[in-house]
């Protein structure tokens, strides 16, 4: 392998880290307010689908009371709260306390963390290998090694 | 870890785990609490089957029972004989108030002759009064006291139990 | 006559399971051989008799005996009898006995098979077991008797659950599934024994990988095969809701997923075996708290069975389970800690463990996530809900996370590595992936969930690739055979790691679909009157006729079908239908649905006038939904190569070897062993 590919991939990655960034932020996936918030919330008459997806009574009823209240100039917010106020936090499909996602989120850090400190946690100096072993015959050593185990 | 502290675990796993399965056993998920229960009747206007207009004022300074259904609904027709009942007993002391929730008036109508029709006004809602209630699914009755505040709360079809305990909360012996 | 000996088949069934349980446990005590051998032919015989109790619940719903109140409630004279025979599984106490019939089955299997050997550990995977499947049968002798009877006895019965009725999947989802709960109660039993005897070196861990990769199979197959289920009979057009019981199914295959990799960490190093030991039990924990969510009524779910008295019961076993196999881990603690130093950072060994903590992160996010509203409800009685925008933003990243490691760990060496191996193995991969995703982009691709999958997907596929093709030229040019002679002699001499691939390949197929499915769907919806058209995605659709008519095998259903007539790319015409069954009191929508090979047109009936022949209809057009079913195939063949049997292989070759031509088509084979 030519040493000049390592770095071109990495620079290729970083490139396109930044164009999918671009794209994440300008992309044209921005969905009209009233999809987005009927997704968000619980169809009353069914058990674990969103107004969005449900075709039930209610479900039309909150879809067309969505778009009447944007329609009359209320913020996503606002129609939130309406839907709140009148059936409960029930109604969320995403639970507004922060707790909700801090736990789990600060739970998986902090278990990732504990890995990371194990894992560069000091170690007996690592053993220094025999110079006159070349790259070329370890790594075929290290592929036999490997094809002999699962 | 030193002996002894590790069995500690045990009960700090064990207690609210246990807990937790045992809270919520008998918890029936499908009945959700109402928030409108303690709060004052929403404002509203709306056509009614006969043509005329009824509105939240409408309901004020007597008892009120209004209940949501609609001619697609099957557990409305066994409610319905309940509220007949209720209506001919009582027709003095409290009014009862229907809803059409998302049907057409015709077929509102048209259910009506069919299975009787009690006599009292039937508003038919595009929808967003039913949300204001936080209603469900028909069939669902609200009884609203003379003050104009919603008391209690039935889900689903109202039985002759129902239709007593929510009466007697808004002041009225249906005995 | 039937459901009295059925009923008789539980409680004698019951008494078996408890007479194995003293007579394991006493072998094991008295190291008495006769005694575990009469263990093990009460519970052949549990077995057998919950297959008579299954039977005779068969007839039953055949023979429509609506003197049994389960029939009665599932069942109805007009059901035709595919439905019935499988209306077992369709509500809590017939799926209970299916269960029990399951459960006996794998335990019969193990104990049979490993008859002669492990003679230490097999009397302790009797009593795990044998106290397992007692559990269940008590459950079925005392709150959930599904040979309860009913008088009077009805004339007619409520007939299935509309839902269920309305899809031969049903008859194929369920039993995957429940094959892949029931078996992993043996990977539990086998962590049991090996913590009560004191032998928990690689011994166990060969058998339990063997025993926690069968059931995961099943699992796998019945996730897969009920998103399906759900998508074709659901109709909004999506196929998994998070919904508690699609969850329940996902715990414990995630928390099996995270078992299986660490086992192979534990096997090379030998360390491990607290986390690996705590996985088996937090695994076969989480099949009963599945059980426990769907079958007691506490969340309310599309799958969820009326409230039933058996919630203490799962209550107590939870808590028995958990609490028997930490207290054992915590017993067993100070033999097993590890007290090796860690593994370098850049390695085999600690991808693994990385992808540990992603696979519990999710599995814990899913059960947090799910519990979340028990919880609250408990503690302040408020009702709050936890659904797909909630899983969907937490679980993506640590999905993508996951699809990363897919492709650094298998690739990276054991022990450790240096810069210029990373270079040689991963530079080219990542090369040929930015250039795909640009050809995605270049395609019309959109938004970072589609192009970050298709990066990441590709990633892994080159690098797998990569591995596959670099060891079959090796082998081709050491050995002088063909290269593809090479590639299928060195996978089938390594099974384990190129199924292992196999399942990878398949799982990155799965998260490409999953991704451009999710966010690149159209929908529309319309009223149409007969002969007009509406359009989606360069499809025209023509409402052709509005028919209402009784189903032909059932005249109680009436159908209202909507034939419409598509042009585009394709062309052609489908059926969409409305199902009134007299057991339920909304219509069942029957999705029309046209596959093609990138896209499926997807039309449901949303109301239909038939006097006035106008239909309301949603129309759907889902990319790649079909690559998701063929992924999820090629991950259970994957898994399934990998899980081969490798002694049958070498014996035949022995068998070969010896020259002995004549010998039967069949060696008798040590096949399952580890």
């Amino acid at each position: 392998m030519r040493a000049w590919v390592g770095p071109l991939a990495v620079a290729a990655v970083l490139a396109l880290g930044g164009i999918l960034a671009v794209a994440a932020i300008t992309g044209p996936r921005a969905e009209p307010v009233a999809q987005t918030l009927a997704a968000e919330l619980r169809c009353p008459d069914c058990q674990a689908l969103s107004v969005a997806e449900s075709r039930t009574a209610a479900a039309n009823a909150i879809r067309a009371e969505i778009s009447a209240q944007l329609a009359a100039g209320r913020t996503a917010d606002e129609v939130r709260q309406h839907f709140v106020d009148r059936y409960g936090s029930w109604i969320l499909l995403r639970p507004a306390s922060p707790l909700a996602w801090l736990l789990p989120l600060l739970a998986i850090a902090a278990s990732v963390g504990v890995l990371g400190l194990w894992l560069l946690r000091r170690r007996p100096a690592p053993v220094t290998e025999p110079a006159q072993v070349d790259d070329e015959t370890r790594r075929r050593l290290a592929r036999e090694a490997e094809s002999l185990d699962g | 870890m030193r002996s002894g502290v590790r069995w500690l675990l045990l009960p700090v796993l064990l207690l609210p785990v246990g807990w937790l399965l045992f809270a919520n056993i008998g918890v029936d998920p499908r009945t959700i609490p109402s928030r409108v229960v303690g709060k004052a009747l929403p404002t509203f206007s709306l056509p009614t089957l006969d043509g005329t207009t009824l509105t939240d004022a409408d309901l004020v300074g007597r008892p009120a029972v209004i209940n949501f259904w609609a001619s697609w609904c099957g557990p409305c027709v066994d409610e319905h004989p309940v509220l007949l009942d209720a209506a001919q007993r009582l027709g003095g002391e409290v009014q009862l108030v229907g809803v059409v929730y998302q049907d057409s008036p015709e077929r509102a109508a048209a259910w009506l002759r069919r299975y009787g029709d009690g006599g009292w006004p039937d508003a038919v809602d595009d929808g967003s009064l039913a949300i204001d209630f936080g209603v469900t699914g028909p069939p669902e009755t609200y009884f609203v006291d003379a003050d104009g505040i919603i008391r209690d709360r039935v889900v689903g079809p109202v039985s002759t139990r129902a239709m007593a305990e929510g009466l007697a909360a808004i002041g009225v012996d249906a005995s | 006559m039937l459901p009295t000996i059925g009923h008789a088949a539980i409680v004698v069934a019951l008494a078996l399971s408890l007479y194995a349980t003293l007579a394991f446990g006493l072998g094991a005590r008295r190291r008495d051989r006769s005694a575990v051998a009469s263990g093990r032919h009460a519970m052949l015989a549990a077995f057998a008799l919950a297959a008579a109790a299954s039977v005779a619940m068969m007839a039953s719903l055949l023979g429509h005996d609506f003197s049994i109140a389960y029939v009665a409630r599932n069942n109805a004279t007009t059901t035709p009898p595919f439905y019935s025979v499988i209306s077992l599984w369709a509500a809590l106490e017939g799926s209970i006995l299916f269960w029990a019939l399951l459960l006996t089955g794998w335990s019969g299997l193990v104990l049979h098979r490993y008859r002669n050997r492990h003679a230490e550990l097999m009397p302790w995977v009797g009593v795990t077991l044998a106290l397992v499947s007692a559990f269940f049968f008590a459950v079925m002798a005392w709150p959930g008797n599904p040979f309860e009877r009913l008088t009077p006895v009805p004339a007619e019965g409520n007939g299935p659950n509309a839902l269920l009725q309305n899809h031969p999947f049903m008859g194929l989802h369920p039993p995957l599934l429940y094959l892949g709960y029931t078996g992993l109660a043996v990977p539990f039993a086998f962590g049991v024994a090996a913590l009560v005897t004191g032998r928990t070196q690689a011994e166990w861990l060969a058998i339990v990988r063997r025993w926690t990769v069968i059931p995961w199979i099943f699992l796998t197959a019945g996730i897969v095969a009920g998103a399906w289920w759900s998508y074709e009979v659901l109709g909004w057009g999506g196929y998994w809701a998070w919904d508690p019981v699609e969850n329940a199914a996902l715990m414990p295959w995630l928390a099996a997923t995270a078992f299986i990799h660490s086992s192979m960490v534990a096997e090379r190093r030998g360390g491990l075996r607290v986390f690996t030991m705590a996985l088996v039990v937090f695994t076969f924990v989480l099949t009963l708290v599945g059980t426990f969510l769907t079958r007691s009524g506490v969340v309310a779910s599309v799958h969820a069975f009326t409230a039933s008295s058996i919630g203490p019961w799962f209550a107590v076993a939870i808590l028995l389970a958990l609490g028997g196999g930490l207290g054992l881990l915590l017993w067993r603690l100070p033999a097993l800690a590890d007290r090796r130093p860690p593994p370098l950072a850049v390695s085999r060994e600690s991808a693994f463990l990385l992808n540990n903590v992603l696979f519990l992160g999710l599995t814990v996010v899913v059960l947090f996530g799910t519990m979340l509203p028990m919880v609250v409800e408990a503690a302040t009685g408020e009702r709050i809900s936890v659904g797909a925008p909630y899983f969907n933003a937490i679980n993506a990243p640590l999905f993508a996370a996951l699809i990363f490691l897919m492709a650094i760990g298998p690739a990276l060496p054991w022990g450790g590595t240096s810069w210029s191996t990373i270079r040689e193995r991963f530079a080219g991969p990542a090369l040929l992936a930015v250039a795909l995703t640009l050809a995605g982009v270049l395609l019309g691709m959109r938004g970072i969930a589609q192009l970050g999958t298709l990066f990441l997907a590709v990633f892994v596929v080159g690098v797998l690739g990569d591995e596959v093709v670099r060891g079959a030229r090796s082998r081709a040019r050491t050995r002088g055979e063909p290269p593809p002679v090479a590639a299928w002699r060195l996978a089938t001499r390594n099974r384990r790691r190129y199924g292992g691939y196999l399942v990878h390949a398949g799982i990155c197929l799965m998260a490409i679909s999953v991704a451009v499915s999710a966010t690149g769907a159209r929908q529309a919806a319309a009223t149409l009157d007969v002969g007009e058209s509406m359009t989606i995605g360069g499809y025209t659709l023509t409402l052709r006729e509005v028919v209402v008519e009784p189903l032909p095998d059932d005249a109680r259903v009436i159908e209202t079908r909507a034939v419409v007539d598509y042009g585009g790319a394709q062309s052609g015409s489908l059926a969409t239908a409305q199902r009134d069954y007299p057991s339920s009191t909304t219509p069942i929508a029957t999705p029309g649905v046209r596959t093609f090979a990138t896209e499926d047109l997807y039309v449901t009936l949303l109301q239909a006038d038939a006097n006035g022949g106008a239909a309301s209809l949603q129309v759907f057009l889902n990319p790649l939904v079909a690559w998701i079913w063929v992924g999820g195939f090629v991950v259970v063949a994957g898994a399934v190569f990998a899980a081969w049997p490798e002694r049958r292989r070498l014996a035949m070759a022995e068998v070969a070897a010896a020259g002995r031509r004549d010998a039967p088509a069949s060696v008798p084979a040590e096949g399952a062993s580890p």
